[in-house]
């Protein structure tokens, strides 16, 4: 169940070029996120900037209560919220709808499912949450992670992800580091081999090619949109994302409420 | 203590509710918000059809404020009526509809289909959206539709009918008077300010609709004036103020320039415990300052002003 609450900012750590890493202590979020939900925080005291910003979940430790988010400055938002060192944060969550993490049984085909999951830039965030839950779950020997990049230098949670016991590729656009190329290519060459599952969140032109893949391979996935957002509850209707219903007509949801993340198959892009 | 307050036949027991299209149908805040502390709830703009609103980007912040042009997307009445009235009704909350047209004739069949409805304790008739492109503000530029508007709504009802103006006018009061005269039993203001929003690195509009409507404590002292100006030509009509409301301050602006009600819009997604914070923040200040009735501060600012 979503709250607003007051949370206690314990840590903050740029952890790449202008990406940020906030650490919460909120034991009832850290309880109820699932991943891929965000928290929507109030960036300031006073009306300027007015709106909350939506920043998904990025890591959570459960036994000690705490949350974790990371995001790249880009605005007025970003910029106050990357200043805070201590203090309160006035934060609403977990909020949205997160990825299913799938079982065996689920898939229906393979005992434990062969998952991939792909990252481009800062949407690797909230894919390190759903790693840890995998993690948990004791798939890791099962799952393939793909991260994309700009170049090296812009690489989020390759070191982290490895540390959690995964396979990790790496592909950047200027080939500093790993593959030269897109990060599709790499599930390109993993979807020669049998997949259940993919989740993937990253900026809008990699989850098309993604999505348009998984299509044509016929592989089922997940992928975390991101879209102007005010009211993070499903009652302003600002946040639309174009889907195919169940019967094939175009329709809009709301990332805030029906998503962030949408089956691959269903959003129109 | 006595917050009641009578708002062209909607009693509420205080003067705040929420600005059409801020909070959903009601349930959306219900995690936050205890909804029966609220006077009443005004609901999404209903029209007779449902509607799939603007393509996206539907929204862009400003100082202080923030541009929408959602363009009406609701379910359409009769799952209004038929599914969501049932729940709202069980609050036992005053429930305002805002209902809106492409004709005139769509403004009276929803008037029709919701009049008996239990739970609908009255309607907003919005004459003022900015963002579609038949029927909304094209009503609410024009005193005499306006009044044509109001007449069909007020034939088609028995409910009592508010009726929504647009700033986006030479004179409100022009428009007040025409409304008032066509029988609405009271005004809400003010509706949102057309504006536009530039992104500089794109060399583009923001919104996908290119225009939006400016809402939030941006406009707040040209909602307040409203108020003021439309008071003081018609006391008797009681208004419900909104534009930029965050705090029972902001709410006490209103209240004293003239208005019977208020609603808090835009405040609802930076605080969704601001209708809430408004109520108690207002029965605090009656508190503090020992004022037993409500009707006390409505229009108390424009005291021993001289009229021109």
């Amino acid at each position: 169940m979503s709250q607003l609450l007051k949370a206690e900012i314990t840590d903050c750590q740029e952890t790449g070029p202008g990406v940020w890493v906030t650490e919460l202590l909120a034991p009832s979020l850290a309880q109820a996120a699932v991943p891929g939900q965000f928290i929507h925080i109030r960036c300031g005291e006073d009306s300027d900037p007015l709106l909350r910003r939506p920043i998904s979940i990025h890591a959570v430790y459960r036994r000690s209560g705490l949350v974790k988010i990371m995001f790249q400055v880009v605005g007025q938002g970003t910029t106050w919220l990357a200043g805070r060192r201590d203090g309160l944060l006035d934060v609403m969550g977990p909020l949205g709808r997160g990825f299913t993490t799938l079982t065996g049984e689920q898939t229906g085909t393979a005992a434990v499912p062969r998952l991939v999951v792909v990252g481009g830039g800062i949407g690797a965030a909230p894919l390190y949450f759903l790693l840890q839950e995998l993690a948990r779950a004791g798939n890791a020997q099962q799952v393939k992670v793909l991260l994309g990049a700009r170049n090296a230098e812009h690489l989020l949670i390759h070191n982290a992800v490895k540390l959690l016991g995964f396979s990790v590729g790496v592909a950047t656009d200027d080939g500093s580091a790993g593959y030269h190329g897109p990060v599709t290519d790499l599930l390109a060459e993993e979807l020669q081999l049998k997949l259940d599952y993919v989740y993937a969140c990253g900026p809008a032109p990699m989850l098309k090619t993604l999505c348009g893949m998984l299509q044509y391979a016929g592989v089922p996935g997940e992928v975390s949109v991101e879209e102007r957002m005010a009211c993070g509850v499903g009652a302003c209707l600002s946040c639309v994302c174009r889907v195919k219903d169940a019967g094939g007509m175009e329709t809009y949801r709301h990332a805030c409420v029906d998503g962030p993340v949408f089956a691959a198959g269903e959003v129109v892009w | 203590m006595n917050t009641l307050v009578n708002l062209g036949g909607i009693v509420m027991k205080n003067p705040v509710t929420t600005a059409s299209g801020t909070f959903g149908f009601g349930l959306e805040y219900q995690t936050y918000v205890n909804l029966q502390r609220l006077g009443a709830i005004t609901v999404k703009g209903t029209t007779l059809k449902p509607r799939l609103g603007n393509p996206p980007p539907r929204i862009a912040e400003t100082p202080s404020g923030m541009l929408n042009a959602i363009g009406l997307q609701n379910p359409g009445v009769e799952r209004v009526a038929e599914e969501i009235m049932p729940q709202l009704a069980a609050l036992g909350v005053p429930v305002i509809i805002n209902i809106a047209g492409d004709t005139l004739e769509d403004y009276a069949q929803v008037a029709r289909r919701l009049d008996g409805v239990t739970g609908v304790a009255g309607l907003e008739v919005n004459i003022s959206c900015p963002n579609v492109k038949k029927g909304g503000i094209q009503f609410g530029s024009d005193p005499f539709t306006a009044s044509e508007v109001t007449r069909a709504v007020k034939s088609a009802t028995e409910l009592p009918v508010i009726v929504k103006l647009s700033p986006n006018v030479t004179d409100l009061v022009v428009m007040a008077e025409a409304v008032a005269g066509a029988g609405a039993d009271a005004l809400s203001m003010i509706n949102t300010l057309v504006g536009i929003a530039i992104d500089v690195d794109r060399r583009r509009p923001v919104l996908g609709n290119i225009t939006g409507g400016l809402s939030g404590p941006a406009i707040r002292p040209v909602a307040v004036r409203a108020v003021w100006q439309v008071h003081r030509a018609m006391p008797l009509i009681p208004i419900l103020g909104m534009g930029g409301i965050m705090t029972a301050r902001d709410a006490l602006e209103f209240i004293l320039a003239g208005a019977t009600a208020v609603a808090v819009g835009t405040g609802n997604f930076v605080n969704p415990r601001a209708t809430l914070d408004v109520v108690e923040g207002i029965e605090h200040y009656m508190k503090e300052h020992s004022f037993n009735e409500i009707s006390e501060l409505v229009g108390l600012a424009q005291r021993d002003i001289n009229k021109e």
